[in-house]
C-alpha cells in the first residue's frame, strides 16, 4: 500500500502543471549570456554567490506572488490566474499569514536541502569534483528527484506508444499493401529451385543475408535414374530421404544476392557433376545415416468402432455369453475357490491325537 | 502431532559418525601397550573404531546412528532382513545349484481332474488345441536330464509337469513329423517376444522326439558354449584352427546317453573308431560308443564317433533332433580368445559349428531328423546379423519384400547370415483365447487361481497381456510364486 500510495504522490506531484511553471517560466534567464567561451562569474554578473539569497529569488514567499508573477507571463495564463488572485485576495488575514508561515517554514526547512554542494578541492582523489570532460554532468544524475514517473513507467508508456504505432500501421498503412498482391502461381514444371529468403523488417541482423534453396532431384526430369542417385550422393547429408528433398543454405557472402547466386551456381555445378558419366558412383550406396525419420503412430482403422464392428462385438459378447451359460449348466465352469473347498473336504481328516501339555 | 514425532522427519540417514582417535586414544585402555611394532589384533581396534572399519562392520544397513552412549540405531524400516546366520558361508557352487534347481511338482496345489498325460499324436491333433496334457514319468526324467526345464518357468507351482497344446506346437510337431517320414530334415528357428515360449516349444519338440523314439540331444544354454565359462582347446589338424570344449562335450554325452539309453542300445555301431581311446568293435551299440567317454580328454572324440555313426544313413536308424536354446549367443563373436589373444568366432567352436552347418543345411541329416534353435530375449547379446536374417526369412515366407541391410552398418557377421539362409522361421505370438481358457482353467483346477474362469475374466487376463503366456502368468500367478 505504502508504494501505492507512494508512487501516486509522485505523479501527482509530477503533473502539477502549475509548480513547474512557476519554476521554470518560459521567459528566457536575462543573465544567460549568448555565447562565451568562459565560465559564467556569478559576482561580475550581479547576482549574489549567497545561497540563500538564491532561494528567495527562486522561491516565492507566498502564493499571491506566484499568482501575481503568473499572470504577467502570458495573456493565456493571466486569464487562468487572474480568478485565482481576485480569490486569494478575499481570503481572510487570518488564514493568508498562516499559509504565508507555513510556505516560509517550508522554504526553510528545505533550505539546507537546496544549498549547492560545495567541492573539496583537497579530498582524497578530488572525489566530488565533477568531471568536465564528460558530456553528461554525471553527479546526481541518477538521483531520483521526485519529480517524474518511474522508469518501469517510462518503459510500459514506451510500450503503449509502440503497440499504436503499430495498431495505427495496421488500419491505415497495411490496407494500402493490398494493391500489391500478386495471385499465387503454383510453381511450372520448370521451376524446380524454392528460396527462402529472411527479413527482419528493415533491422540489420547478421541471418538477414542468409538464403536457402531447396530441391527434388527426381524434379529435374532431364537426367536419369543413376545420375538422380548420384545427385544424391553428391548432396550427403543435405538429402532428406523421408521428403526426398535436397536443402542446401548459403551466408557466406555479404548480401542476400551474392548468396542467392552461389547457391544457384552450385545447384548447376551439382547437376553437371551428376550427369558426368565418367564415374557413376553406382558402387557407393546412399548414405542415409544422417537422417532418422520419425515414426508416427496412428489409430489403427481396425479399432475404429464402425456399426459392423460393433455388431462383430456384440456377437462375440453373445457368444461367450452362451459359451458359460452352457458350460454353467453341464458342470464345466471351473471356480478355483470351489475347486480348493471340494478337495478340503474330500481330504482325509486327521485323527485328533492327545498331545502332552507341558508344565 | 507430537512435536517428536514431527521432529523425527528431519532425522536423515546418514554415514555413521566415527568417534574421534584422538578422543578414544585419550582413555587408553589399559591393555594396549604403550609402544608396539605389531598391529594390536584385539577387539579394542575395533572399538577404537577407525573409519574404515566401521564403514565395513556397517556395510550392510542402510541408515544407522550413532546415539551418545555409542551405541548404533536403525531406523524399522532400513533394517534389513537377514536370514538366519548358519555361520558358514556356502560352498562353491552351491548358490548356483540352488538358482538352477527345477522342481517339478509341488504337494501343495491340487490334483487336476481329468488330466492326461501326453501321448506323440496329441500333439499332432488340431482339436486338442486348448487342451493341457501331463508329461508321463519317464519323460520328465528324460527332458530334466536335457535340461528341457528352465528354473524361471512355473513348474514348481503344480502338482505335475504340464503343458499347453498351442496352434505353433501343432504347426511344429506336424512339420517334424513330416520331415521325419519323408526322411528329410526340418531346419527351423522358433522366435518371437519375450515370455511368448519358445523354449516350452523347444520341450515340447523333445517330449514329441523322446516318446517317438528319436535321438534328442539338446544345448540347453547356447551362452554356456560362448561365455568363456567352460574349458577349450584346440583341436589337433584343424585349419583354421577349432576349439573343442571337452568338457561341455562330456556332460553332453552323459545327458544324451541317459534320455536317449533305450534308442541308442538298439543301435549299432557300422565304423571302426580306432582314434577312440577304448576300442569299439563294429556292431557294438551306440550307448556303448558313448560309454567311451569316460574323461574330459575323450569327450569330444566320441562326440566326433556318435556323429559320424548318426550321419549313416540306413533305415533302421531313428530320426535326430538337435535343439539349441538361446540362438544369438552363437551368431556373434565368442568370448574365448585365440592363442594370438584374437577373439575367436563362436563358430569355430566345434560344438557350435556342428550345429550351425546342420542348421544352415550344409550337413544334412540323413536319416531325417529336426534341427531347431530358439532365441533368447531375456539375457541375449545384439546379433543384427541374425535379426536381420531372421526378418529377411520371414519375409521370404510371408512373400514381402525381403529388408535389406544397412549398407554403413558395420555390426554385420556374414558367417551368422550364412548359417540362416535358408532356415524356416517360426514365430511364436501371443496365445488365442481358447488357448488361454484352457491354461487358465487348468490354473483354477490346480487350485492356485482363485478365480471363476468364465470368458470375461479370460477376456480380461488375455488383454491385459497380450496373450503372451509370461504376461499372463505375471498377471494371474506373480503373487503365487514361491
Amino acid at each position: 500500500m505504502a508504494t501505492t500510495a507512494n508512487s501516486l504522490r509522485l505523479c501527482v506531484r509530477a503533473r502539477s502543471q502549475l509548480s513547474a511553471l512557476a519554476i521554470c517560466p518560459s521567459q528566457a534567464s536575462p543573465l544567460r549570456r549568448a555565447l562565451s567561451t568562459t565560465p559564467a562569474r556569478c559576482a561580475e554578473e550581479g547576482v549574489s554567490g549567497d545561497a540563500d539569497e538564491l532561494g528567495k529569488k527562486k522561491f516565492y514567499d507566498t502564493a499571491g506572488d506566484v499568482l501575481k508573477d503568473l499572470a504577467k507571463v502570458g495573456k493565456r495564463q493571466a486569464r487562468l490566474a487572474q480568478p485565482m488572485l481576485d480569490r486569494w485576495e478575499q481570503l481572510p488575514q487570518a488564514e493568508v499569514a498562516r499559509l504565508d508561515k507555513l510556505t516560509k517554514e517550508v522554504i526553510q526547512g528545505t533550505a539546507e536541502i537546496r544549498r549547492p554542494v560545495k567541492v573539496q578541492r583537497n579530498s582524497f582523489w578530488n572525489t566530488n569534483e565533477p568531471d568536465s570532460d564528460m558530456i553528461t554532468d554525471e553527479i546526481g544524475e541518477d538521483d531520483f528527484e521526485e519529480d517524474d514517473m518511474t522508469s518501469m513507467a517510462h518503459g510500459k508508456l514506451e510500450e503503449h506508444r509502440e503497440y499504436r504505432e503499430y495498431a495505427r500501421i495496421a488500419i491505415w498503412e497495411m490496407p494500402l499493401l493490398a494493391k500489391f498482391a500478386t495471385p499465387f502461381q503454383p510453381p511450372k514444371g520448370d521451376q524446380v529451385l524454392r528460396f527462402r529468403y529472411t527479413t527482419y523488417m528493415g533491422e540489420i541482423h547478421p541471418a538477414a543475408k542468409k538464403v536457402v534453396v531447396e530441391f527434388s532431384p527426381t524434379d529435374l526430369k532431364d537426367l536419369t535414374d543413376v545420375q538422380v542417385m548420384k545427385l544424391k550422393k553428391l548432396a550427403g547429408a543435405r538429402y532428406n530421404p523421408e521428403k526426398d528433398i535436397i536443402k542446401m543454405s548459403c551466408e557466406r557472402f555479404e548480401h542476400q544476392a551474392q548468396n542467392k547466386r552461389y547457391l544457384g551456381d552450385l545447384v548447376n555445378d551439382m547437376i553437371t557433376s551428376a550427369k558426368d558419366p565418367t564415374d557413376t558412383f553406382e558402387d557407393i550406396p546412399l548414405d542415409l545415416r544422417h537422417h532418422k525419420s520419425k515414426v508416427k503412430h496412428r489409430f489403427p482403422k481396425k479399432w475404429l468402432l464402425t456399426e459392423e464392428r460393433k455388431k462383430e462385438i456384440e456377437a462375440e459378447r453373445q457368444r461367450s455369453y452362451h459359451l458359460d451359460q452352457e458350460k454353467k449348466a453341464s458342470g464345466g465352469l471351473i471356480d478355483g475357490v470351489k475347486q480348493i473347498e471340494q478337495m478340503q473336504q474330500l481330504a482325509p481328516v486327521r485323527e485328533k491325537v492327545p498331545v502332552r501339555v507341558l508344565r | 502431532m507430537s512435536a517428536p514425532l514431527s521432529l523425527r522427519c528431519l532425522l536423515r540417514p546418514s554415514a555413521p559418525v566415527p568417534r574421534s582417535i584422538t578422543a578414544a586414544a585419550s582413555t587408553p585402555s589399559p591393555w594396549t601397550a604403550t609402544f608396539s611394532t605389531t598391529a594390536s589384533a584385539q577387539k579394542d581396534g575395533q572399538k577404537m573404531g577407525t573409519p574404515k572399519k566401521m564403514s565395513a562392520k556397517t556395510k550392510g544397513s542402510v541408515s544407522t546412528h550413532m546415539n551418545p552412549t555409542g551405541k548404533k540405531q536403525t531406523m524399522a524400516k532400513f533394517k534389513k532382513n537377514k536370514g538366519a546366520k548358519t555361520g558358514k558361508p556356502p560352498l562353491p557352487g552351491e548358490r548356483k545349484a540352488l538358482r538352477k534347481r527345477i522342481q517339478l511338482s509341488n504337494n501343495n496345489a491340487l490334483p487336476v481332474a481329468g488330466l492326461v498325460e501326453l501321448e506323440p499324436k496329441d500333439l499332432l491333433d488340431p482339436t486338442k488345441v486348448g487342451t493341457m496334457v501331463a508329461l508321463p514319468g519317464e519323460m520328465q526324467d528324460s527332458l530334466r536330464t536335457l535340461e528341457a526345464f528352465k528354473p524361471t518357468q512355473f513348474w514348481p507351482m503344480f502338482r505335475q509337469p504340464a503343458t499347453l497344446i498351442r496352434s505353433e506346437t501343432v504347426d511344429l510337431i506336424a512339420q517334424m513329423q513330416e520331415a521325419a517320414s519323408k526322411k528329410q530334415m526340418l531346419r527351423a528357428v522358433i522366435t518371437g517376444e519375450r515370455i511368448t515360449g519358445k523354449s516350452l516349444l523347444l520341450l515340447q519338440s523333445m517330449a514329441y522326439g523322446l516318446s517317438k523314439e528319436w535321438i534328442v540331444i539338446n544345448i540347453p544354454e547356447a551362452q554356456e558354449l560362448t561365455t568363456a565359462c567352460t574349458e577349450y582347446a584346440p583341436v589337433p589338424d584343424t585349419e583354421p584352427v577349432q576349439y573343442m570344449q571337452n568338457n561341455y562335450c562330456l556332460k553332453m554325452i552323459q545327458a544324451i546317453k541317459k534320455a536317449n539309453s533305450s534308442v541308442l542300445a538298439k543301435q549299432a555301431t557300422v565304423y571302426s573308431h580306432p582314434e577312440l581311446p577304448q576300442n569299439i568293435p563294429i556292431n557294438s551299440s551306440l550307448l556303448a560308443l558313448l560309454n567311451a567317454a569316460k574323461e574330459p580328454e575323450s569327450a569330444w572324440v566320441v562326440f566326433q564317433a556318435f556323429w559320424k555313426e548318426l550321419m549313416h544313413k540306413d533305415a533302421t536308424r531313428p530320426p535326430i533332433l538337435f535343439t539349441l536354446d538361446g540362438l544369438q549367443h552363437i551368431m556373434k563373436i565368442s568370448d574365448y580368445r585365440s592363442p594370438a589373444f584374437e577373439l575367436i568366432h563362436s563358430q569355430d567352436l566345434a560344438l557350435v559349428r556342428l550345429f550351425c552347418d546342420t542348421l544352415s543345411g550344409a550337413s544334412p541329416l540323413p536319416n531325417g531328423g529336426a534341427i531347431l534353435a530358439a532365441t533368447t530375449r531375456g539375457n541375449a547379446p545384439r546379433s543384427p546379423s541374425m535379426e536381420l536374417a531372421l526378418a529377411q526369412r520371414e519375409a521370404e515366407q510371408a512373400g514381402t519384400e525381403p529388408p535389406a541391410h544397412e549398407p554403413y552398418f558395420k555390426g554385420y557377421d556374414t558367417r551368422s547370415e550364412a548359417t540362416l539362409k535358408s532356415v524356416k522361421v517360426m514365430k511364436v505370438k501371443g496365445m488365442s483365447k481358447l488357448e488361454a481358457r484352457g491354461l487358465m482353467e487348468y490354473w483354477a483346477s490346480s487350485g492356485i487361481l482363485r478365480a471363476t474362469v468364465d470368458e470375461k475374466a479370460v477376456a480380461a487376463k488375455w488383454a491385459l497381456s497380450a496373450g503372451v503366456v509370461g504376461e499372463m502368468e505375471r498377471a494371474s500367478l506373480l503373487t503365487m510364486r514361491p
